[in-house]
């Protein structure tokens, strides 16, 4: 029988074939002087390189090195997904497979993480990458995410991560997700920490990514926004907005009236379309609430049995409180 | 020798709207399938009732036991009949032929070689030269091209019904009502490798009119939702939210612009229409992002059932 290991390195790869023999051997080196059980499970994203031949060949002298091969490229999240979904480790670390991350912080993660977090992120402090095109947006973006979800990480866009593996496996990742880990695990309640870690500039390879992305970004903002913050109400979220259209419709419309029965020098038609109009708006958006909550009912994703909060009763010394008992102490009293 | 349960290759025709005389259809196709190497299996699948149809593959089947026939008790569509097929078949290779004759018999041979030689998970055949009238195969030719520049995919003719595939792909691809066009892309999406092979057009297949506008109209729907499954499915912010917030900004510039001019006394006889354009741009705007943020929070819900990749091989 094979016993699960204590921690999962997951790193997705994409045409990295001058990467991972080195990014293996300095990931083996650090695990082993962790004195701990590891797996290292490298997700190759389709790559047309000789990426996997490489995996297979380091494969078949440790069994340390798992892989798994995507039969087209289907993108870094859904590579993070599927290590995250195969890892066995109870902590599981992912990180990028271009060797800009250092493994050596891997321990410096797994002691902050002892400290009671359950996902600690890396935080590039010394970025080795090109100022405007890769810096910039990205503390634009970071600076964005943490206004908007209201968790205010540096560096969402580092991969190196560490999880538990308990948290990050209820985590759902689908489309482009991975930047938004942090914010989205707060759906299950995940303590988050951030540390520095060191940046290397990229040595061999070309950067997948470009600044075309800042639209998607930010619409994907919109969209961890409504997951997050509706929690588990999403007629909530809609009506907060639908509400005020419609009232704000009727208010025109009422002044409508009123210049029109008042003679005042405005074109009460136009108001009243612009009232019409807002306070269908209003409807809209309510029923578009209403027609969530029935996606969020007939989904696989059931917030109160997915999400369940810990609890931690409290109990005072001297002092138990029974629900049996008061009702018999009521009938005493009667 | 011939032991029914291990045939090699399932051969699947849906008869769905337009079929030839049966019995000459499945003799023709014999013929050449007897000089493949291959064991095969022939399932015919009759789309919803037709008794005329129903009439024919009963004799046929009286005259050639070894035939499967299944039929449907409403109309389904090809695609779905094609699925039906698909869980009847038996071999590790399918091929699906038209119920009338699409292209040249002899042809079959040669995309079944193509297929075994290639390594391939599915072989589509593509009718070069058509031999259509000039008007159908301009009209195929725009739909092709507009399906080509949507998805960023080469194939020439998707309309063809000879196909190979392997099985994997039938158990994997769901088809459903009319899509058995775009199984190449939904293959290609689920990470299959696809080729395609020209083949020489029969002489009864040739269309000598354009589809009719209901035709042609349920293809261009037929390609938005291409469009869409294949571009946006895990995504639906990004379509509607584009859209959405595009429409909003020039609905708020208008309404804004009237406003200001208004306030300034510029009173023109088309600032009131105007500034109703504008608001409802907005409208239609947030709308539209409503329904982009709806269909991720479907997507959010259900993302769990649904991977996003497809794995071919681990390591352990």
């Amino acid at each position: 029988m094979e016993v699960n290991p204590a921690i999962s390195v997951v790193i997705p790869v994409f045409n990295e074939q001058e990467n991972v023999r080195l990014l293996y051997q300095k990931i083996r080196e650090v695990c082993e002087s962790l004195r701990q059980s590891y797996e290292i499970i490298f997700v190759d994203d389709g790559s047309h390189d000789r990426t996997f031949d490489i995996l297979e060949e380091i494969h078949s002298q440790d069994a340390h090195l798992k892989a798994i091969r995507f039969r087209k490229n289907y993108g870094q999240t859904a590579a993070m997904a599927a290590g995250f979904e195969y890892a066995r480790g109870e902590v599981v670390v992912s990180m990028d497979g271009d060797l800009q991350n250092d493994p050596a912080d891997i321990p410096l993660l797994l002691k902050k993480m002892n400290e009671g977090f359950d996902i600690v992120c890396g935080w590039r402090k010394n970025r080795q990458d090109k100022f405007w095109s890769r810096r910039v947006p990205s503390i634009a973006a970071n600076w964005l995410i943490g206004k908007v979800t209201g968790v205010q990480i540096r560096d969402n866009g580092c991969s190196l991560k560490a999880y538990r593996a308990s948290v990050i496996k209820n985590v759902t990742l689908y489309g482009e997700m991975h930047r938004f880990i942090p914010a989205m695990s707060t759906l299950v309640g995940a303590r988050i920490a951030e540390i520095p870690v060191s940046h290397h500039p990229r040595r061999f390879g070309k950067s997948k990514y470009g600044i075309g992305r800042a639209w998607r970004v930010a619409l994907d903002i919109a969209t961890v926004k409504t997951l997050t913050g509706f929690a588990s109400r999403p007629g909530l979220w809609f009506g907060i907005l639908g509400m005020p259209a419609f009232a704000l419709g009727l208010l025109t419309i009422f002044g409508a009236v009123t210049a029109l029965f008042a003679n005042l020098p405005v074109s009460w038609s136009v108001l009243f379309t612009v009232g019409s109009l807002g306070m269908f708006l209003g409807v809209h958006l309510l029923s578009i609430g209403l027609v969530a909550e029935l996606g969020m009912e007939t989904g696989d994703y059931l917030p109160n049995r997915d999400v369940r909060p810990t609890v931690t009763v409290l109990e005072t010394p001297g002092r138990v409180i029974h629900r049996q008992s008061e009702v018999d102490s009521g009938q005493h009293a009667l | 020798m011939h032991c029914e349960n291990s045939v090699a290759l399932s051969v699947i025709i849906p008869i769905s709207d337009r079929y030839d005389d049966l019995r000459k259809l499945y003799l023709q196709y014999v013929e050449v399938l007897a000089t493949s190497n291959y064991s095969y299996e022939l399932i015919f699948v009759l789309d919803g009732v037709n008794v005329a149809a129903l009439e024919n593959l009963k004799g046929l089947k009286s005259e050639f036991p070894q035939l499967e026939v299944i039929t449907t008790n409403r109309k389904v569509g090809e695609a779905t009949a094609l699925a039906i097929g698909f869980e009847r078949a038996q071999g590790s290779t399918v091929l699906t032929l038209a119920p009338y004759l699409q292209v040249e018999p002899t042809e079959i041979c040669r995309v079944l070689q193509e297929f075994s030689e290639g390594d391939y998970d599915l072989v589509i055949s593509w009718r070069e030269p058509r031999i259509d009238s000039v008007f159908y195969r301009l009209q195929s030719w725009i739909f092709h091209r507009l399906t080509q520049m949507l998805t960023k995919l080469p194939y020439h003719d998707i309309g063809c019904r000879l196909r190979v595939l392997r099985r994997e792909v039938t158990d994997e691809v769901r088809l459903y009502g009319d899509l058995h066009r775009f199984l190449p892309f939904m293959a290609y999406q689920r990470g299959f490798k696809i080729g395609e092979v020209p083949v020489r057009q029969s002489e009864t297949d040739k269309k000598r009119r354009v589809s009719q506008p209901g035709v042609c109209l349920k293809r261009l729907l037929d390609l938005l939702t291409l469009f869409f499954l294949f571009k946006f499915t895990k995504r639906p912010l990004r379509f509607f939210g584009l859209i959405g917030s595009a429409l909003f900004c020039a609905g708020g510039l208008i309404a804004a612009v009237t406003v200001l001019l208004q306030l300034l006394g510029h009173e023109t006889l088309v600032g009131r229409p105007f500034l109703v354009m504008g608001v409802l741009l907005m409208v239609v705007g947030v709308q539209l992002f409503s329904i982009g943020l709806l269909g991720e929070i479907i997507v959010f819900t259900h993302a769990r059932k649904s991977k996003d990749y497809t794995v071919s091989r681990i390591l352990e």
